[in-house]
């Protein structure tokens, strides 16, 4: 189905012809002033009770300077979720809620299904997100999430749910990210791309790759076979032979699509969207423009309370959220698992 | 201020259309102006509200007939406007006059349908489902604002399969505002992409306004056809008339059309001497030594009759072909390509 979708996409025959506007001037033309437009400060500044609830219980996350991701409080404590791919790698995570700036945030646990991580900060009084009871909600609803930003001042942008709740499947399946050769010792790694979970977990130039979870497989298409059985975002055991020598290695699966990005023509006219937008088991979708920075903040409905939180910017006009019954179950249950451990 | 009508506007000749597609009813009720595009700006959460409202009150209806348009090559929108099928799309996804086309229902039924008239210039096309649905109920479709008294900064929706079709999303929905105004485009801020071309635009009755066509660089911009370009051409549209010879759409030239294969002449007919790698005939099973008796029920004895019949034929044209081949009568259908 993924696949399907792919190369509707890139018809690009008869997608949408991107025509310059300015191309052909049109006469007696009448052009709305931008403070009045959806984005626009004078119909933002309607939405205030709900920008004081993206004050008080979203978070700015930092890596450096540089905004990279938008969170969700989830307890007064210092527990908030955001977008995990967004997060990764960073080395020194700052936070700031409200005006204030917490530094050195730690990334306690993942949960890659989601594409969720669970952050904390050094904090006591924070003002968690209020769940909406459920994210069952026609085409149409306002929903009201994070715009742009500052040290001290969040700013909201509106829009309304767009389709029906679903699963958004990973793009083009699950991918090691390796490219194998079939040669007289087993399937050799002639390549490991950049970012894979293949890359993370050690593999290397040379080895010989001869089982995943347990089974064992000769040639590409047998592991092509496996492989269809299996999720992005899983942890597999693969087992390969380094220097004649047996070891296993703990390897994340990549959706293929977020690995191997072929840019498509709807691509090109996205602007800056997320990196991971596939393979996610439920999600509800918006329409409010934003970056893919623009990820982890929560998705308010017009009483202030949370009915998701934006996981996704998939396109220029489609947009991912976390739907609050899902995403009340994460928070609970991650930090339920973090704080157990802790105690033992 | 909004121009409130109670009659429909004289300058809309849309009455003269085929007895059974006369859905444009004189009376038909005009709403009322939508209260918040009178203010500036939402001024308040009841603003807001009743924004939220009028659109959960029409977007189902809306929704209904918002279809997908497979071409099989790729994809793009359209809306029903007539109990009977009529559908209005961008002349961009349509392409050419009496293309045969398939239509998605959102529930997934999939319909017939055929190309009929479109301008060029302007990017407006009209489309007609031949299939009946299977429950055989008149096709759910929504009313044109034949008033076209909407103006800049009123509240608008976009609906659209964006990317191509998928049943378990349904049609896309995105709310903005009419940010410019032209005689022959309509931008608001509601994002498009590929695959919502052809796909309505609708006020806050619920009422067609524009027709999706074009986007800019920036996301806020997006170019829809206005519903009285529409409405203007509309007789010659329905008599599937190729008008102009705008960017949007390519008209076909007689004499463009490709076959691929070279002949000789021979008894019966004129026998295959070499069939083109990629053409449309080898596409359609045609082999060297076949031996091609008629063309489209017209006799083939000289290699100048064909020619004189591919003279008048252009791109995409259908081709009956009735052939002998290992001494079995076949008869070959294929379409022609683009020299």
């Amino acid at each position: 189905m993924a696949k399907k979708k792919r190369s509707n996409l890139s018809s690009a025959s008869v997608s949408l012809a991107l025509v310059v506007a300015l191309a052909h001037p049109a006469t007696a033309q009448q052009s709305l002033e931008t403070n009045f437009r959806t984005t626009g400060a004078a119909v933002t500044a309607v939405f205030e009770p709900q920008r004081q609830v993206i004050q008080l219980s979203s978070a700015v996350i930092y890596d450096g300077r540089k905004e990279i991701a938008y969170g969700t409080i989830i307890s007064a404590d210092g527990y908030l979720l955001t977008k995990a791919s967004e997060v990764e790698g960073v080395g020194k995570i700052d936070v700031c809620v409200d005006k204030e700036s917490f530094k050195n945030a730690k990334v306690v646990m993942t949960d890659p299904r989601w594409d969720v991580a669970l952050l904390k900060i050094d904090a006591t009084d924070l003002t968690p997100v209020v769940f909406a009871p459920d994210s069952k909600l026609p085409r149409g609803t306002w929903v009201v999430v994070n715009g742009v930003t500052s040290r001290t001042n969040r700013r909201v942008m509106a829009g309304i749910i767009s389709a029906d709740a679903r699963e958004i499947l990973p793009e083009g399946g699950a991918v090691l990210g390796v490219t194998l050769k079939e040669t007289k010792k087993g399937l050799s790694v002639e390549e490991v791309s950049k970012d894979s979970g293949a890359e993370k977990a050690g593999m290397k130039k040379g080895d010989i790759l001869t089982a995943i979870a347990g089974k064992p497989f000769k040639e590409i298409a047998a592991l092509g076979k496996l492989l269809a059985e299996m999720k992005s975002g899983t942890d597999v055991k693969v087992t390969l032979l380094r220097d004649g020598k047996k070891t296993e290695l703990d390897v994340k699966l990549s959706a293929r699509g977020d690995l191997f990005r072929e840019v498509s023509r709807n691509d090109q006219m996205s602007g800056d969207f997320s990196n991971r937008r596939s393979g996610f088991p439920r999600i509800i979708q918006h329409d409010v423009l934003g970056a893919s920075i623009t990820m982890g903040g929560p998705v308010l409905d017009l009483e202030g309370r949370a009915v998701g939180m934006n996981i996704a910017r998939a396109n220029r006009a489609e947009t991912y959220a976390i739907p609050v019954e899902e995403l009340r179950e994460l928070a609970e249950g991650m930090v339920k698992q973090v704080t157990v451990t802790a105690t033992q | 201020m909004r121009k409130h009508k109670s009659e429909p506007s004289s300058s809309v000749p849309i009455r003269a259309i085929r007895g059974s597609l006369f859905l444009f009813s004189l009376l038909a009720p005009i709403a009322g102006a939508f209260p918040v595009n009178e203010k500036k700006a939402p001024a308040s959460l009841g603003d807001i509200k009743a924004i939220q409202d009028a659109l959960l009150a029409v977007i189902p209806k809306a929704q209904a007939a918002t279809v997908n348009i497979d071409l099989g090559d790729g994809s793009g929108s359209g809306v029903i406007v007539s109990e009977d099928g009529l559908v209005m799309t961008a002349a961009h996804v349509s392409t050419g006059v009496g293309k045969e086309v398939t239509v998605d229902m959102p529930d997934g039924t999939k319909l017939k349908a055929v190309t009929l008239g479109l301008d060029s210039e302007t990017d407006a096309a009209l489309i007609q489902i031949i299939e009946k649905l299977p429950d055989g109920k008149p096709y759910p479709f929504v009313e044109i604002n034949k008033a076209d008294d909407t103006k800049l900064g009123d509240w608008v929706f976009s609906l659209g399969h964006s990317g191509g079709f998928t049943k378990e999303r349904g049609v896309v929905s995105r709310i903005g505002r009419l940010v410019r105004v032209a005689n022959t485009t309509l931008q608001t801020d509601g994002a498009l992409i590929g695959g919502d071309s052809g796909g309505p635009l609708f006020d806050m009755d619920g009422r067609l306004i524009g027709i999706h066509s074009r986007v800019g660089p920036q996301i806020p911009v997006n170019m829809h056809v206005p519903v009285k370009v529409f409405t203007d051409n509309w007789e010659r549209m329905l008599k599937s008339v190729f008008i102009g010879e705008g960017p949007f759409a390519e008209k076909p030239e007689k004499g463009k059309g490709f076959l691929g294969l070279a002949t000789k002449s021979a008894e019966g007919g004129i026998e295959v001497t070499k069939v083109g790698k990629k053409s449309p005939a080898e596409e359609a099973g045609i082999k060297e030594g076949d031996l091609l008796r008629t063309l489209n029920g017209e006799k083939l004895d000289s290699r100048e009759k064909l020619q004189s019949i591919l003279a008048e034929l252009a791109a995409g044209d259908k081709l009956a072909l009735e052939i002998t081949r290992d001494g079995k009568e076949e008869t070959v259908k294929l379409k022609l390509g683009k020299r």
